[in-house]
């Protein structure tokens, strides 16, 4: 008797237990939300749930769903022949192609190894490329027994298995698939919309960017203007060291160059919905031509990107230039004159991010986004946005969006050493480059006046 | 009939236990054709690293095979429904000396057999160009990044000339690279399965560690210590260029250092 009672106790542990193991993850499907906080803002939107339902409606139009989105091409743009869905993909040059193709080729070596050795049943289905698969297996429907047979009659030389290589190898992922992509990679921390309002968002510090505002710290620009396509492949690239954000290199160039494209839909489809939400009349109500107008402007914004590019006419000094100790006291003078370039301020006597406006900050100050500001602590080397001079040097020059680091570039001083008026020129700014540089390198210095004549001629 | 019964019933045991040892070696036999066996090997000392383990893959593995088979033809032996009743012992002396010596013996060799390989990789640096102190490249583990820092030209690790990058390991080939393996907060691994060279990276702690790459090509780096959630997320490369194409890659690298932005 008592040794049934434990065998029906073992058999409904056993059952519990199997039970347990039988827990599928279940793929929620994601949707667009509205941006609560820009509605509440406007009063008369956030009490018109009528109007909200258009505003979502008409987001949708423009942008499609979290699973297929979509731009909608306005006619001006098919007379340019823009299309924003295809944007990433026409901004490629040869060499980037190239790059891209040969990028593929290491991501599906194996399928490609495959298909070479003529063995398609041993071809695998890779991850995250779904549009991938199905064109590949609509090709083996179709595939003769002999793959070196022409694909197309009209071209002898191209085989049926240069067709299915090139699939591999040309691949560039549909809209569709890169929001899939999103969902696995980066949904949890930047959210559906990008909001930067995913589940894991509240544990990072500094919090996930909200793309929304159309506002990116890092951009290889000025006047504020809107990341271009490089700029937000590149943060793919090489992550932001000492924040949360990893590097994606382990994704192929093209699904990275997809996502930089699926960041910019989000980031347009924030920043219409923001505009749309500022610009709410209940007399009117979701105006078609206010849509219109708004969608074109945050487009066109982004489309303007690359005119903003600071490039550097001269050549970039170096630590060995004979000058080079100069500019270092130079930019020292710039760093710690208030009426200079007065970094101090945030940035602090040491250049440990501690400066007066960090220890007393009556307003609580804080960033575009609502979160704390931290000036960087230029003693440890770690540059978000790459530790190149004319990175640095970009950063000085036009401030960093979204922060209170202002652009330098024809800011009015006082010159340190003169004491006369003037607007802070590209000079200058190297010489606070080269201080800024001098906090966390071991040996800044390496020629000095007597030196020169020797051997200064590198 | 009873008695075809128990017939039945002692082979069918036997045949199971026959089955454990037979589907075991064929799973060996099989596996690099089910790629599960090792990757190919490109790095100068792999062959000793497979060397130790085929040793004790065999070891293990006659032992094994030997066992099972003293197993089936005990159940064979005393299973049988008239066998005697079994008798009480207290063990034979000599039998434990040989079970215990034998093992002890082969323990004895593997730690032996063994040490010439492990001071060979883990604790002499090879003699070249690179030592501990002077390491071809530094590369740091952290949540969850790898990253390398090339010397400048004075080989230093902090200059304005130091190269910085991502993930992407690029190494000269037949050339004896010794770099520093740092972490900046949590355990790491340095895995290179090709290269047969796993490494922990440890906080606060500067761990010279070496490889020799034979094979020009691009291989797969990654974490093998679970380092966090996103531990998954720390797969790089190695590239082994011809030491023209590495030149070549250094100076562009060093050039790209000083670009005026036109190219970006």
């Amino acid at each position: 008797m008592n040794r049934n009672r434990h065998l029906v106790a073992l058999g409904a542990a056993s059952i519990a237990l199997a039970a347990a193991c039988q827990f599928e993850p279940t793929i929620v499907e994601l949707h667009y939300s509205l941006n609560e906080e820009a509605i509440q803002s406007n009063n008369l939107l956030a009490d018109d749930k009528n109007a909200q339902e258009h505003l979502s409606g008409a987001l949708e139009f423009l942008f499609g769903t979290a699973t297929n989105p979509s731009y909608v091409v306005l006619p001006d743009w098919r007379d340019e022949e823009f299309d924003p869905n295809n944007w990433g993909y026409y901004l490629l040059s040869d060499e980037e192609f190239d790059a891209l193709k040969e990028s593929n080729a290491w991501t599906y070596r194996v399928q490609i190894a495959a298909i070479e050795a003529g063995d398609l049943d041993a071809v695998e289905e890779p991850r995250y490329a779904g549009d991938l698969w199905a064109r590949f297996q609509s090709l083996v429907a179709d595939a003769p027994d002999d793959l070196d047979e022409p694909f197309d009659e009209d071209d002898p030389e191209w085989s049926y298995r240069d067709e299915l290589i090139a699939v591999f190898e040309s691949y560039y992922p549909n809209q569709r698939t890169t929001a899939d992509l999103y969902r696995q990679q980066c949904f949890h921390c930047h959210g559906a919309e990008g909001g930067g309002n995913g589940s894991t968002a509240d544990f990072l510090n500094p919090r996930p960017r909200d793309y929304r505002p159309g506002t990116f710290k890092f951009t290889a620009l000025k006047d504020k203007a809107k990341p271009r396509h490089a700029d937000l492949v590149r943060i793919l690239k090489e992550g932001i060291y000492t924040t949360a954000m990893p590097s994606f290199r382990r994704f192929s160039d093209a699904q990275l160059n997809a996502l930089a494209d699926y960041v910019r839909l989000l980031a347009i489809r924030g920043e219409t919905e923001i505009l749309m939400i500022a610009d709410f009349d209940p007399d009117e109500g979701m105006v078609p031509e206010l849509l219109q107008e708004n969608y074109e402007l945050v487009v066109d914004r982004w489309r303007a990107a690359s005119d903003s590019m600071i490039e550097y006419d001269g050549d970039v000094p170096r630590y060995d230039d004979h000058d080079a100790a100069e500019r270092i006291t130079r930019g020292e003078e710039l760093y710690l004159s208030e009426k200079a370039a007065n970094c101090v301020k945030c940035h602090g006597l040491e250049g440990r991010g501690d400066g007066e406006s960090v220890k007393n900050n009556p307003d609580d100050a804080t960033d575009d986004w609502g979160d704390p500001i931290k000036p960087r602590d230029l003693t440890r080397g770690v540059f978000r946005f790459g530790r190149r001079p004319i990175d640095i040097y970009r950063r000085i020059y036009a401030g960093i969006n979204g922060t209170p680091m202002p652009e330098h570039f024809g800011m009015q001083i006082i010159d340190p050493e003169t004491a006369e008026t003037r607007n802070m020129t590209e000079d200058d700014i190297w010489d606070l480059v080269f201080f800024v540089r001098s906090l966390s390198d071991e040996k800044p210095v390496v020629h000095t006046e007597t030196e020169e004549h020797g051997e200064a001629s590198h | 009939m009873s008695q075809l019964k128990h017939f039945l019933f002692r082979i069918t045991v036997a045949v199971l236990f026959v089955l454990v040892p037979i589907l075991g070696v064929y799973t060996f036999v099989k596996a690099p054709e089910w790629r599960l066996w090792f990757p190919e090997n490109v790095s100068s000392y792999g062959d000793e690293i497979d060397g130790l383990f085929h040793t004790i893959t065999w070891m293990v593995g006659i032992t094994f095979v030997g066992t099972e088979g003293v197993l089936v033809y005990l159940i064979l032996r005393f299973s049988k429904k008239d066998a005697s009743k079994a008798n009480y012992t207290h063990g034979s002396h000599v039998l434990e000396l040989i079970w215990t010596a034998i093992p002890a013996l082969l323990l004895v060799f593997v730690a032996f057999s063994q040490m010439s390989v492990w001071s060979k990789i883990k604790i002499n640096l090879p003699d070249g160009e690179y030592t501990a102190e002077n390491p071809f490249m530094e590369v740091y583990g952290s949540q969850f990044d790898w990253r390398v820092r090339y010397p400048d030209a004075d080989k230093n690790f902090s200059g304005a000339d130091v190269i910085e990058s991502a993930f992407d390991i690029y190494v000269p080939v037949d050339t004896k690279i010794v770099f520093r393996l740092k972490s900046r907060d949590v355990l790491h691994s340095f895995f290179v399965p090709k290269f047969r060279l796993k490494q922990d990276a440890v906080p606060g702690m500067n761990i010279p560690v070496w490889f020799e790459a034979e094979e020009t090509g691009t291989y797969d780096l990654i974490c093998a210590e679970l380092c966090g959630w996103g531990h998954y997320k720390m797969a790089g490369k190695v590239h082994v260029l011809a030491q023209d194409e590495f030149d070549a890659w250094l100076e562009g690298r060093r050039e790209a250092l000083y670009s005026n932005g036109s190219e970006d």
